[in-house]
């Protein structure tokens, strides 16, 4: 199997690896940074037309240009593993190669994959999202191997709201590690953190259950758990008087405009974003949920 | 449809169940007759249709089948399908069709008069003032002369059909075959004329998957063939008023099928395109009914109303004579057409992109080499792609009207001055509350209005409100009050000194016509 993987960062480079390690031809597309020993192409068009399965690792506020480039058909395949919303609407990435293209065979993938722990061959888990059972196992086919097992779902609107919850329950995360709020208090961010996600997933229509698995519990565990994965740093730096970068704002603000619509209460979740922005200290934030009213878990 | 080709089809559907059953194992065979031979005993238990007793002997013999062996279950299924088959066909005819368009108006004058007072509507009734028909409708009538067209319209009476029909003929489009349920052809004036415009018979009381698979068989061997086609994918008259979101996905399928089954047969079957239809009726028979059955909590439970204004012909009549002697009240807006995922088309019937530029459909379901690939499971998604793109359509190519609007804002007024009641509170207001300051209301109106023309400006929806001298407000509640006294015994609105009464059950079934537009803030 063909499978292009447009992105030439390290996410992207760890995804050819597992390609290549499931018996497959990986090829890389990039804008700027060839690859460097993965056979690679500018070209991201012909890189779409030429592949079975196209896997898209590009940065969120990156995806709608791609799309634009690349140009993806009727007949491709396209796996977003991209975490994240679209920064300016806060709707689904997924939703874009539908809207600028004809495709209509999507899928999302996240899990706790961490790149640099995938080209040193260490064990790592992933699902893959799609309403197209074929999607799924075609991309299970391209990624699965004795060092990474991939799981397949149908609920592409969970595994993308993880994502996004993802990234902002580790910024949650490394602000308590900032703070030095101690152990217990990342227990707390993380299952209130989950509890939020399902909430509004489940207003969204996704399965409970999604957040519970790989793409949720999973990928925030060890989200946390790395102290170099940007997010946990952000929040980390932030903990500590530092500006938090716009990227991360947008981040935690999708997931709110995604929220307001729903009208899902996520006080976590608001209160990462009102840190991001500046809005409110991280201290006084965090003095301020454990100073809710006391209710049933 | 000739003899001949009756038989062609009913052989067709046996080879489909054929293929379908010698697929499953035993256990599945078993299941699959076992279910409709269980649904069939619990549906003729109180029959007391004529063909009760022949049926129930059926039944009985596919109950013995299921004790006896594999080859037995293949028969009795294969019974059952010849005789579905019969039942669903219609006795469509071309040159029948011609006689009777050619006849029409006239054809629809007598069927309104049939039943009731034998006073025609007079030789200089003409429909065409009182139904509007809007739309691309030279782009479908190429269209359909090179490819097979499904019709998708939205689902609000049992007078949608003859209206269809009417906007069908006068567009020069050509006959659609369409599914009617089986209570339809209870008004023997309904029954002639949907026979011979193309209606097969759904007969919904059957539930069993054996028939639900001849119907989707039928369906999918019809469009494969040719035969133009409609679908009511809301599946049956919406309750609320509302416009359907929730579209079922079962015939809508059947095209995607026959469509696969077309460039299997290299290339030889036409290509199939979608066409949305919206109506906007300025006054619904059964509105009294259908608003009842929506709040009550039997309604889930009447999936077919037979009893309702419908099946009383005097008010057919009557209805018909009032509504449709008032301009422009009923409007069918033919959509924008689409492929079967969705995607807008040219005028040559080739699917566009979001940008405009055309591309190869076939691709969504072909290799490069040219084979189909069969996926079922693909199928389904690519068809809820089609219900998504569905009612996006139906919503932008609502026509708004006076009774609408003016529902509409007479519900909200209650809503202002009843704050905390729920929706099912508020329609049980007692008869001294049941009305709104005129004022008000023409405050809240003009914010509709409002909101209205925006959106009509956007190209978010179509409105065919009244114009003329006299502040814009008051011609709308004045058209809408009229249309609504002429019919409705107790009217959604009506005018009393210095109050607007309002009907809220009424006010909320066509109000809910507005349910999908993003309602104008209330400026206090």
């Amino acid at each position: 199997m063909n499978v292009g993987i447009i992105g030439s960062g390290a996410w992207g480079k760890a995804l050819a690896t597992l390609v290549a390690r499931a018996g497959h031809q990986p090829r890389i597309g990039y804008r700027r940074n060839p690859p460097g020993g993965i056979p690679g192409t500018p070209n991201l068009d012909t890189l779409v037309a030429e592949s079975d399965l196209t896997i898209l690792s590009v940065p969120s506020d990156a995806v709608e240009s791609v799309i634009r480039q690349c140009k993806p058909g009727a007949e491709s395949r396209m796996v977003i593993a991209t975490r994240g919303l679209q920064p300016e609407t806060g709707e689904w990435l997924s939703d874009l190669v539908v809207s600028l293209s004809p495709c209509r065979r999507v899928g999302s993938l996240a899990g706790p994959a961490l790149a640099a722990e995938v080209v040193r061959n260490r064990p790592s888990g992933m699902v893959i999202a799609s309403p197209f059972d074929e999607v799924c196992t075609l991309t299970q086919d391209a990624l699965h191997s004795a060092i990474c097992r991939v799981y397949t779902s149908n609920d592409m609107r969970g595994v993308e709201l993880a994502g996004a919850m993802v990234l902002v329950l580790s910024m949650a995360v490394g602000i308590t590690v900032g703070l030095d709020l101690g152990i217990g208090s990342r227990g707390i961010v993380i299952t209130r953190g989950i509890a939020e996600a399902t909430r509004l997933g489940a207003a969204l229509g996704a399965h409970p259950q999604t957040f519970a698995g790989l793409a949720g519990v999973g990928d925030l565990v060890s989200c946390a758990s790395h102290k170099d994965h940007p997010s946990f740093a952000a929040g980390l730096a932030l903990a500590r008087g530092a500006r938090c970068p716009e990227r991360f704002q947008r981040d935690a603000q999708s997931v709110i405009r995604l929220a307001q619509r729903s009208e899902v209460d996520l006080p976590l979740t608001s209160a990462v974003a009102a840190i991001a922005t500046g809005e409110l200290r991280p201290k006084l934030a965090f003095d301020a949920l454990m100073r809710r009213e006391a209710r049933a878990e | 449809m000739t003899q001949e080709s009756s038989r062609s089809v009913s052989r067709a559907l046996r080879g489909r169940m054929k293929v379908r059953i010698e697929e499953m194992s035993d256990d599945a065979l078993y299941s699959y007759l076992a279910e409709a031979v269980y649904l069939e005993r619990q549906r003729l238990l109180k029959s007391t249709d004529a063909t009760a007793e022949e049926e129930r002997a059926a039944v009985e013999s596919a109950a013995r089948a299921i004790h006896e062996g594999r080859a037995e279950m293949i028969e009795a299924v294969l019974a059952m399908t010849r005789t579905y088959a019969h039942e669903i066909h219609n006795r469509f005819s071309e040159r029948t069709y011609e006689v009777a368009t050619k006849l029409l108006p006239g054809a629809l004058t007598r069927l309104l008069s049939a039943a009731g007072p034998k006073t025609a509507l007079g030789p200089d009734f003409d429909p065409g003032s009182r139904i509007a028909v809007h739309g691309p409708v030279d782009m479908l009538r190429q269209l359909a002369e090179t490819h097979t067209l499904v019709l998708a319209p939205t689902h609000v009476s049992n007078l949608d059909s003859p209206v269809i029909g009417y906007a069908l003929y006068q567009t020069g489009l050509p006959p659609f075959i369409y599914g009617a349920g089986l209570n339809l052809f209870d008004n023997p004036a309904m029954s002639f004329f949907m026979s011979r415009l193309g209606a097969y018979t759904v007969d919904r009381r059957k539930r069993h998957r054996v028939y639900k698979d001849v119907l989707k068989d039928y369906s999918t061997e019809r469009i494969g063939r040719g035969a133009h086609s409609l679908f009511f994918p809301g599946g049956t008259r919406c309750r609320s008023g509302k416009i359907e979101t929730r579209l079922k996905r079962g015939l809508l399928g059947t095209a995607i099928q026959a469509w696969q089954e077309g460039l299997q047969a290299e290339g030889e079957g036409r290509e199939i395109l979608v066409v949305p239809c919206t109506l906007s009726f300025s006054l619904v028979l059964e509105a009294e009914t259908l608003i009842e059955d929506s709040l009550s909590e039997q309604g889930k439970a009447r999936y077919i109303i037979s009893d309702d204004e419908f099946s009383e012909p005097t008010t057919v009549y009557h209805f018909a004579r009032k509504v449709l002697n008032l301009d422009a009240s009923v409007h069918v807006r033919f959509g924008a057409p689409l492929d079967l995922l969705g995607n807008p088309v040219d005028a040559q019937g080739c699917s566009l992109d979001p940008g405009g530029q055309p591309f190869e459909r076939r691709a969504y379901v072909m290799t490069e080499g040219g084979d189909v690939v069969a996926d079922p499971q693909r199928d389904k998604v690519y068809t809820n792609h089609l219900a998504t793109a569905l009612s996006h359509a139906y919503q932008r190519d609502h026509t708004v009207l006076s009774t609408q609007v003016v529902a509409r804002a007479a519900w909200d007024c209650l809503t202002m001055r009843y704050p905390r009641l729920d929706t099912y509170q508020q329609v049980l207001l007692a008869p001294h509350e049941q009305w709104v300051d005129r004022e008000v209301l023409l405050t809240r109106l003009r914010e509709w209005l409002d909101q209205i023309d925006r959106l009509t400006e956007a190209g978010a929806l179509h409105q065919a409100l009244p114009k003329g001298e006299g502040e814009r407000a008051e011609l709308v509640l004045t058209e809408a009050v009229e249309r609504f006294s002429s019919y409705h015994s107790r009217p959604a609105v009506a005018h009393e000194d210095w109050r607007i009464l309002v009907d809220p059950k009424l006010a909320l079934y066509y109000g809910n016509r507005l349910a999908g537009v993003p309602a104008p803030e209330v400026k206090r």
